[in-house]
């Protein structure tokens, strides 16, 4: 027998009895992949090995039971503000920023996008203090604005924003920005968005639209109907001053015409940017969000928005299918990022995965002005794999019971188990 | 003039007395140990204080009445243990898992010493909506990094005290932790600020050593009043081999020495607190050591920590007593922790859900239990701060095309509230 053949062999038998991780009996949701249905899902190397009807317990190092829960792609929250730092109250390097471990993993999602707290000036801090020390995964849209979001002067700025700049700091970062971002801009005239706009272009990436202020001098319905590309997003959908509605409450034409064209509305839901008196007739005539976001900050965690499962809920309970809510949060927002390896449960895909309850009971959900929303689901997160770890746990569903488990000390495998928590230490600064 | 002046006194009080309260919470069962209180009650509240708490309270006599029947209303709760300060990644935003656990005074445990306090507090003590504190750490940069809080040459009793004096309304006592050598010196030296600014002592003993034995640091260097934090620490002698409580434990709580939970990441093992507990060792006061590392493994938030002591068999009203007015005393701040006529209106309100859930230890064993506690509503100065369900608002489809909801006498996420959590807008400082 070949040396190659008895490797295979042994790989073979590996194959068949060591999966690091499966997890049994789950309600698999996979929009990509189509399915749909009950399923045993097996990792190895932070990979997805295998999914399948029925994936026998003994194939498993460490087998976990979740029966009667959804078992999704890890979510993608396409519009966070995750820049934490101790700069003050502000977005770039401030505490109006939240560091992305802190809400992210407990709500099912694996994959934060930060929305343009960082410009080109601050990008590399942000990432050397965020980006390469979180667990959670982040891709960066970066501000046209060469300092980001650091305060109004510099967001009003327009002396500042530098597409060639943005676009080859983009270039020299593709791992990590997915985007350029305009945003909050008070002005009547167009330039930030078209430098976002060439930026994006000469870089080959997205743009995505927070349009500021609502200007006559520059309608909305030409933004999404000449000024963006196929491809870029505007976020902040159901914001009280777009164009929704008209007299007899019929969603405006011109968007559907936007969205024919390709353009995206992304939620981004956020402090203010959510009002039910436009999302419940919007869906209802099927203007649905192409992506779900929570616009995440320390202005919108304690208020309507809470977090992306709590968005989500919003949704469910608006009539939107679950399968649906699971797509727009999950393959719809990698594909508008261009990471084409996320959002999916495809065998050989990176092991990101959220398992969903989806509770019944009387709940209410709140908007950005405050009204409310009555419904009878809301989604909650039972487990969070990342990479093939479990990095959240509410209820202990990895874990045996401490009083079968004598004088015990550390528990969990790292093949399995990464809840331990902390972020990566903080490298030295570079020197200037 | 002098009439008319001497009218207008009258008048005056006369006219306000038209809305007697800002807000009621009506039907509620009212928890309130330090009062003796447990039964269902209103709470009235006027200006941010606790105006009235009576079998019946009649809802015309307030501007905004909420219905919490079927709920807890307790005073907010105290966590005496939390880590807001030091770098992103590490430190948590003091908003962020606090309000939504039902905490409206968290107390920042010695990320600071003297030399970098004013920084935190101006910058996150000040910008946050929950009621930050803090014990300042002996060490002068405070927790800068496991090898400078091993720094004697920077324990400074003096300049730890002087700095205690001039923030005495946000530095509630001396933190010492995390040191590794064979010497009292860390102890000692807090101790020595504690005695000279007149406030207690919070130990983490760092690593157990047998120069500096445990059960001298609680029978012999620790005043009544001090308090050891960690308390079900795997380190902790804490059960002979027969499973009973060591005596001299019940000794040093003779003596006044206080015993916190202090849960965090490596602190908190059903294996030490069941027995424990079930033996009547039950922690005086109940807290998260909240961090980055903490939050989504075993301790996740206060209201979790709760649910633990509650699940091992503690009584609620004891669970409730020991996040509320224990700590309120153990930190010398009994203006809080209570409900009492003209207290601040620091207010949880919470349900008890029942059914099958799992909680976590810091070495990953698990444990089941039936009831879990969980947030509804939080009141800050008397003002919404969070609330789980909307129990506030109005249902968005009977509004007309409304505009932003709330008002600031009792909503803090009304648009006025929002608005100063913004980028750029000027942070509103808390009453205190």
């Amino acid at each position: 027998m070949h040396l190659s053949s008895l490797l295979l062999c042994a790989s073979a038998l590996y194959a068949q009895t060591s999966y690091d991780l499966l997890l049994k009996g789950g309600h698999v949701i996979d929009p990509k992949n189509k399915i749909n249905a009950v399923r045993d899902v097996a990792i190895r190397d932070g990979r997805i090995a295998a999914v399948a009807p029925n994936i026998p317990a003994a194939q498993g190092r460490k087998v976990v039971d979740v029966a009667g829960l959804y078992l999704t792609p890890g979510l993608i929250d396409l519009h966070a503000h995750v820049f934490a730092g101790t700069a003050g109250p502000m977005l770039a390097g401030g505490h109006t920023s939240i560091f992305p471990d802190a809400f992210a993993l407990k709500s099912g999602v694996t994959t934060v996008v930060d929305a343009g707290s960082s410009g080109r000036r601050n990008f590399e801090e942000f990432k050397r203090t965020v980006v390469d020390r979180a667990r959670t995964r982040v891709f960066v849209f970066l501000n046209i604005g060469g300092s980001g979001m650091t305060g109004e002067a510099q967001e009003q700025n327009v002396d500042d924003m530098d597409a060639k700049a943005a676009a080859e700091l983009a270039m020299a970062h593709r791992d990590t920005i997915v985007g350029i971002k305009v945003a909050h801009y008070r002005g009547p005239d167009w330039r930030p968005v078209e430098r976002g706009v060439e930026a994006g272009t000469l870089a080959n990436i997205p743009v995505m639209i927070d349009f500021g202020e609502f200007r006559t001098e520059r309608p909305f319905q030409e933004l999404v109907l000449k000024k963006l590309r196929p491809g870029d997003i505007y976020t902040h959908a159901y914001y009280a001053p777009v164009p929704m509605l008209d007299d007899n409450g019929k969603v405006f034409p011109y968007l559907f015409e936007a969205r024919k064209r390709g353009v995206l509305f992304d939620v981004g839901h956020g402090g203010a940017a959510f009002e039910f008196r436009q999302a419940v007739p919007a869906v209802r005539q099927g203007f649905v969000p192409d992506t779900i976001s929570t616009d995440v900050h320390s202005g919108s965690i304690n208020s309507g928005m809470k977090d992306q499962l709590n968005v989500m809920s919003k949704f469910l309970n608006m009539g939107m299918p679950l399968e649906d809510v699971i797509l727009r949060s999950t393959w719809n927002a990698a594909r508008v990022i261009r990471r084409e390896q996320l959002g999916h449960l495809s065998v050989g895909a990176i092991a990101d995965i959220a398992v969903l309850g989806v509770e019944k009971g009387k709940f209410a959900f709140v908007d950005s002005f405050g009204a409310r929303m009555d419904g009878t689901q809301k989604l909650f997160a039972e487990l969070t794999v990342a990479s093939g770890k479990v990095v959240w746990d509410l209820n202990g569903r990895t874990r045996d019971h401490w009083d079968r488990l004598g004088k015990y000390q550390g528990l969990g495998e790292p093949y399995w188990d990464d809840s331990r928590g902390a972020a990566r230490p903080m490298p030295a600064p570079a020197s200037k | 003039m002098n009439s008319c002046l001497f009218l207008l006194l009258v008048l005056l009080p006369g006219t306000a007395q038209a809305q007697q309260y800002d807000l009621l919470l009506k039907n509620g069962h009212v928890i309130d140990p330090k009062n003796r209180i447990n039964s269902v009650k209103d709470v009235a509240i006027l200006n941010g204080k606790i105006a009235a708490v009576a079998d019946a309270i009649d809802a015309s006599k307030s501007l905004k009445t909420v219905d919490v029947s079927g709920m807890y209303v307790a005073p907010g709760f105290i966590d005496i243990h939390a880590h807001f300060s030091g770098s992103p990644g590490a430190a948590i935003f003091p908003d962020s898992h606090t309000l939504r656990s039902g905490v409206t005074t968290a107390v920042d445990a010695g990320g600071t010493g003297w030399r970098n306090f004013p920084e935190f507090r101006k910058k996150a003590m000040d910008t946050a909506l929950v009621r930050v504190l803090a014990w300042i750490n002996i060490v002068g940069r405070g927790m800068d990094g496991r090898a400078g809080e091993q720094n004697a040459k920077d324990m400074d009793p003096r300049s730890t005290a002087a700095m205690v004096n001039s923030n005495r309304d946000r530095i509630v006592g001396i933190k010492t932790a995390h040191y590794d050598g064979p010497e009292w010196v860390a102890v000692e030296r807090a101790v020595e600020a504690g005695k000279i600014a007149n406030v207690p002592v919070m130990v983490d003993f760092g690593t157990f050593r047998k120069e500096r034995p445990f059960q001298e640091l609680v029978l012999r260097k620790l005043r009544p009043g001090d308090i050891y934090t960690h308390l079900y620490l795997n380190s902790v002698p804490m059960l002979d081999e027969k499973g009973r409580v060591l005596p001299y434990l019940f000794e040093a709580r003779k003596r006044g020495v206080l015993f916190d939970a202090g849960h965090g990441q490596g602190s908190f093992l059903f294996r030490q607190a069941v027995p424990a507990v079930q033996q009547g060792f039950i922690a005086d006061t109940i807290s998260t050591d909240l961090h980055i590392g903490s939050i989504n493994a075993g301790m996740k938030d206060m209201s979790v920590v709760m649910s633990k002591f509650l699940i091992m068999g503690v009584p609620l009203e004891e669970v409730i007593a020991r996040s509320t007015w224990a700590p309120a005393r153990a930190i010398h701040h009994e203006e809080l922790g209570h409900l009492s006529v003209n207290a601040v209106a620091d207010v949880a309100v919470f349900r008890v859900e029942k059914g099958d859930f799992g909680f976590v230890d810091s070495y990953k064993a698990g444990m089941r239990g039936t009831q879990r506690i969980v947030c509804e509503l939080t009141l800050r100065d008397g003002r919404v701060a969070w609330e789980l369900n909307g129990i506030t608002r109005e249902s968005w489809d009977k509004l007309g095309k409304y505009d932003s909801q709330g008002d600031s006498r009792w909503d803090a996420t009304s648009e006025d509230g929002r608005n100063s959590r913004l980028p750029g807008a000027v942070p509103t400082a808390p009453a205190k």
